[in-house]
């Protein structure tokens, strides 16, 4: 129990003084039984303020001080690290808030007074039994995971793998890319999207400190920040991507025929293909849910014409383990599922399509070599409606929030459907145009008044086929009237959701989702691409729509948060952890269960805390029946002395 | 019904064969008409056990008991105890398996159900006998209890004497068992589950406030409850400081650093803290054996506040305790949808 | 129509009368429910000065022994305030506080305290203007139900 406290009260100014008589409650600490020294200052973190404690300290020997004043999120650090330097151990330093929590929220100067009091005695009583603590070193390993391979997993395993840092990248297809190399052009440049993309794409396969793993998932985490165990799964590999020598004898000899996910539908594929040409790893893929039976015995057509050897049925599926410092999730978006817009016929008519399938009509290597061709007859659309907010801004029966791209890849395709067919008429039905990239009004604007696209506000009720047209009732808000069009086409801008196998992922590592379904950041502007569990970073579409220029900013920013954390050579834990009373223990495992970190397990018949696991959260405490679990300087019987002070005692 | 002459043979066959390094059952008491706790280890010795009305004590507070003195001794028998297990006791065990404190192949259970039966309630039976003194009581396997006294017998109905909790029991035998007696029912002809606490919890706040504060006026501390309780088997309890266990490590600051949530005192605001913690400690623990209901000199009554928990727990959480050794604690696990309208 | 409550007459020291000041204990939870109190003030929001905040790391951490041990002390009222459910920083902390403090008011309220003595809220970071609602609301009823007498211990 420590005897020699020094209190400081701070005025700050007038912040506190107005409000509480600073003055008065320096003089009734100093009666206080084990407070030494007790004086108050006109600005406490100030460099003389911060100098009164340093030779308090040395002149008084305190072995703990009270600082009386603004809130600990402010200055806890500043005056910790005074304390060190007066030679006291620094979490012998506490701070009593009566600013936030007192002077500024009260008017009357006697109550706020005695409030103050309360709070500083308070303080000085906890402070009297802290412990003296050291940070806990703990070693990391300088190695990334990096999960999904869309352009924001490419970004940050780039920006890792030049800094120097070895990285793992996982993806579940069987080539990297993601949604973006789906695309056609890229807005508001209208840039090539796979001509920016695929020199990136090369680059991370032919990094040497880049490891690419594609058909893989990732089944397991364990482990805490620096030293994470992730169990990998590969699916069998039956082409080998070393051998295969791309010549495309096998697709001609296979006999079945699935959609194409890479046309988004739009055409088929065989169960041996090549998901598109650019594809990286640079391989055919043996597809098993749609091969016959990979058993020569039913087809094996396709490994009797490889002449590179590259293909073995007899491959089977391997789990790998890694050890990784932190772990960076990119895992993306899908677009709003088909089923999910019956009334605009999605689903129904294989002339209402989704973004995503437009941009392949419009692709230059897609189904219809860049001509925009209905899917159903292969004729030019002359009339093609685009209905923006398909899914978005509806809480009452989709999606509650906006998808943020929409306007913009809507005002680009009808962009590029004008340019394709110069005297066809686009359509776009929208509640609000939200552009607000470098560029992106501009782009808008040039769509309206340059390419002639009629932009109606207002919503569409429905959309039916009638007389081989498809009917789209709507409503212009601004003429007041409502619209109804025959089109040959419709493009809806379905909303962005987080892509399938999120919900998974976010329960595998442990991280929040948020009410959405996105995974969710510790804070959107203190800590926006880190989740709640240290040492998982978040990046991309998968943490909330948008477009490429943020994802690729974000990557960066995650890649930066993650250098910043492994670049030391042994991460500090914060040393308020908890600790076990084994003469009261009796093993009942209640903390066990409840810690929300699982830092403790039995042994030897008593609770166990792995000190670098535990948060500090005292859940274990306030579990314990027996008081037989503690957190170092959030004591029971620290709080038990607070309790008492706050009443006044 | 249950064949006594089935425990005592396998209670036999248990010490016989050096399976067992003791039986704890029931016999004959030598206070009243309840029957005492017994630890038998002679084989013969076994044809004492009995199984009637009178077997009010919950076995498990013996186990416990038990295991504290085998931590005083210096050479260990280390084999397993066989106890005799009713229902609310069978719980009481699986609830010292769940936290570890006797490992499962410390303890044979001897499963015994009291079938439509129970356990008596000694003041009820003063009460039905008008101050006749009762020698014994069985339960006749027809809804009545057979009375023995110096003068005779007498049946009575089971439910006039039966103690409350075993009117509003709902199983009457125990899920873990080694060997099982008697046969499982599972309709009982008697009251509701939380037929006594909805009693009070009905009552105005008014009324309820006076009905405590009268009962807490009253407590003497003199822990009998905490005593007889199997779940209280801390070494230290939160109001008693002074039983703090001391040992050569001990230091001073140590001994200084105990917390004295409660004063020892008997005032009113006092005990009902007592109770209170108790009452919390207790929850998603305590299986409703009644006996700090019947221990208490004063005749306060404590089961009340128990089962005002448990039925919380069942209602609010789907708790249950005592019925699986590998379920979690209560208040260490929670539910997506636990109540959340008292929050604002 | 809420009615105006009319303040309590109590005696202090001197034995002169005064309007009763209701004392009350706040636990407030390190991450939401006291930035939260931070952000009230940095607003200069005000409210009743009767509340004296203690911060613990999580409202998991609260054990019913602080809460009954406050009422044992003399307060008048106790609130317990978290993070929103889903929002704990420590992830679950706040579930378990939520299901032990049920049990804990339900025990209160089955023994005669009034329930209003009791409060819990919870109060992320960016409700400032929330925290202060709650203490004003809380000392308001405070005053209506007088001092707390049951379970004060007598010195």
């Amino acid at each position: 129990m420590t005897r020699r406290a020094g209190v400081f009260v701070c005025h700050c100014g007038n912040n506190i003084a107005a409000t509480v008589d600073v003055k008065h409650v320096a003089e009734e600490l100093g009666k206080d039984q084990g407070v030494v020294f007790s004086k108050d200052y006109v600005y406490m973190c100030s460099d003389p303020g911060q100098q009164s404690i340093i030779d308090a300290i040395k002149e008084h020997e305190l072995d703990s001080v009270v600082i009386s004043c603004c809130s600990p999120n402010l200055h806890e650090k500043t005056f910790r690290e005074a304390s060190a330097v007066g030679g006291m151990n620094p979490f012998q330093c506490e701070i009593a808030n009566i600013r936030e929590q007192c002077a500024w929220v009260h008017k009357d100067k006697a109550k706020g007074t005695e409030k103050a009091l309360k709070i500083t005695r308070s303080a000085v009583r906890r402070v009297r039994r802290n412990e003296a603590l050291t940070p806990i070193g703990v070693p990391v390993t300088r190695k990334v995971l990096v999960v999904g391979g869309g352009i924001a997993g490419i970004q940050s395993a780039l920006d890792l793998a030049n800094a120097g840092f070895e990285v793992v990248l996982v993806e579940k297809l069987p080539t990297i890319g993601g949604h973006m190399i789906q695309l056609s052009e890229t807005f508001p440049t209208l840039d090539c999207s796979q001509c920016i993309l695929s020199p990136k794409m090369v680059e991370v396969s032919k990094h040497p400190n880049i490891t690419l793993m594609v058909s893989s998932e990732v089944k397991q985490v364990s482990g805490f920040v620096g030293n994470f165990k992730v169990k990998i799964h590969t699916k069998a590999q039956y082409v080998d991507p070393e051998k295969c020598k791309i010549c495309d004898d096998c697709t001609p000899v296979c006999p079945t025929v699935v959609p194409n996910e890479y046309d988004a539908g739009l055409t088929g594929r065989r169960a041996i293909h090549i998901p598109f040409a650019q594809a990286i790893p640079a391989s055919f893929y043996l597809d098993e849910s749609a091969c016959l039976g990979l058993n020569p015995v039913v087809c094996g057509k396709c490994m009797d014409v490889c002449e590179a050897g590259a293909i073995d049925y007899d491959v089977k599926p391997k789990t790998t383990e890694i050890e990784v410092g932190a772990i960076v999730v990119a895992t993306g978006f899908d677009l709003y599922g088909q089923e999910m817009m019956a009334e605009y016929g999605r689903g129904k008519y294989p002339d209402v399509l989704d973004g995503i399938q437009f941009e392949r009509l419009c692709s230059a290597s897609g189904p219809t070599s860049g001509h925009v061709l209905r899917p159903s007859d292969h004729k030019e659309p002359k009339s093609v409606v685009f209905i923006q907010c398909s899914g978005s801004r509806d809480p009452a029966q989709h999606c509650a929030y906006c998808s943020k791209i929409c306007c913009m890849y809507t005002a680009k395709h009808a962009t590029l459907y004008k340019h394709h067919v110069p005297d066809g008429q686009a359509y776009v039905f929208y509640i609000d145009i939200r552009s607000g990239g470098k560029g992106y009004e501009e782009f808008v604007q040039r769509a309206m008044e340059r390419d002639g696209v009629i932009y109606l506000r207002g919503r569409v009720s429905k959309v039916y086929q009638s007389k081989g047209k498809l009917k789209v009732m709507g409503v212009d808000t601004l003429a007041g009237k409502n619209v109804e069009i025959d089109a040959d086409m419709v493009v809806l801008a379905q909303a962005m959701v987080p892509s399938k196998g999120t919900a998974e992922i976010a329960k595998t590592l442990k991280i929040g989702r948020d009410k959405d379904g996105f995974l969710a950041e510790a804070h959107p502007k203190l800590r926006p691409v880190e989740s709640v569990t240290g040492g998982i970073f978040l990046t991309g579409a998968a943490q909330g729509p948008k477009d490429i220029p943020e994802t690729v900013c974000q990557a960066s920013a995650a890649a930066a948060k993650v250098i910043q954390l492994l670049s030391k050579p042994q991460l500090e834990h914060s040393p308020a952890v908890a600790k076990v009373r084994e003469s009261h223990c009796t093993g009942c495992e209640m903390c066990v269960d409840a810690c929300p970190f699982e830092a403790i397990t039995l042994v030897n018949g008593k609770a166990y805390v792995n000190e670098v696991l535990c948060e500090g959260c005292g859940t274990c405490s306030g579990t314990c029946v027996r008081s037989a679990i503690d957190v170092k300087n959030v004591t029971q019987l620290q709080i038990f002395d607070m309790i008492s002070a706050c009443m006044g005692a | 019904m249950v064949a006594i002459e089935d425990i005592r043979a396998r209670a036999k066959e248990l010490l016989e064969s050096g399976k067992v390094r003791s039986v704890l059952g029931y016999r004959r008491g030598t206070a009243s008409v309840l029957a005492e706790p017994a630890f038998v280890t002679a084989p013969e010795d076994t044809a004492a056990l009995v199984l009637d009305a009178t077997c009010v004590e919950n076995l498990a507070l013996y186990l416990v008991n038990e295991k504290k003195r085998q931590k005083t001794q210096r050479s260990q028998d280390t084999r397993p105890l066989a106890v005799v297990a009713k229902g609310c006791d069978g719980r009481a065990i699986t609830v010292l398996l769940q936290e570890n404190y006797i490992k499962r192949d410390e303890v044979v259970i001897l499963g015994v159900s009291c079938e439509n039966g129970g356990m008596i309630d000694t003041h009820k039976l003063s009460r039905a006998l008008r101050g006749k003194a009762a020698t014994g009581a069985a339960f006749d396997g027809n809804g009545g209890i057979k009375v023995a006294f110096t003068a005779g017998e007498t049946t009575v109905p089971a439910a006039e004497v039966l103690a409350a909790r075993c009117l509003e029991c709902t199983k009457a035998y125990p899920l873990v068992s080694d060997y099982f007696f008697g046969d499982k029912i599972d309709e009982r002809s008697y009251s509701p589950r939380f037929t006594a606490v909805s009693a009070i919890a009905e009552k105005s706040p008014e009324e309820r406030s006076a009905f405590w504060a009268g009962h807490f006026e009253r407590c003497i501390r003199c822990y009998a409850c905490r005593a007889v309780c199997p779940m209280c088997y801390c070494d230290e309890c939160v109001v008693d400081s002074t039983s703090f266990i001391v040992n050569p490590t001990t230091s001073a600051d140590e001994k200084a650093c105990r917390i004295r949530w409660i004063q020892r005192s008997a005032s009113p605001s006092e005990n009902a803290m007592y109770h209170m913690v108790r009452a919390i400690h207790l929850a998603g623990r305590c299986t409703d054996c009644g006996e700090c209901e019947r221990v208490c000199p004063v005749n306060i009554p404590l089961r009340l506040l128990n089962t005002m928990l448990e039925r919380e727990a069942l209602e609010m959480f789907e708790y249950a305790p005592g019925l699986d050794p590998e379920q979690p604690s209560l208040i260490s696990s929670f539910r997506d949808g636990d109540p959340n309208d008292f929050i604002r | 129509m809420n009615k105006v409550p009319e303040a309590v007459e109590t005696r202090n020291d001197k034995n002169e009368v005064q309007d009763f000041e209701p004392k009350v204990v706040a636990f407030l939870c390190k991450w939401c429910s006291s930035a939260g109190s931070d952000l009230a003030g940095v607003s200069r929001l005000q409210y009743p000065p009767n509340a004296v905040p203690i911060q613990v790391m999580c409202s998991g951490s609260v054990s019913p022994m602080y809460i009954m041990s406050a009422f044992n002390k003399g307060a008048d009222g106790v609130l317990v305030s978290g993070c929103h459910p889903g929002d704990c920083h420590y992830l679950k902390g706040n579930f378990y506080a939520r299901r032990r403090i049920y049990l804990v008011q339900k025990l209160l309220k089955f023994i005669g305290l009034e329930p209003e003595r009791f409060r819990m809220s919870w109060v992320s970071a960016a409700e400032g203007v929330k925290y202060a609602e709650v203490v004003t609301d809380f000392v308001k009823d405070l005053k209506a139900l007088g001092p707390q007498r049951k379970l004060k211990a007598k010195v």
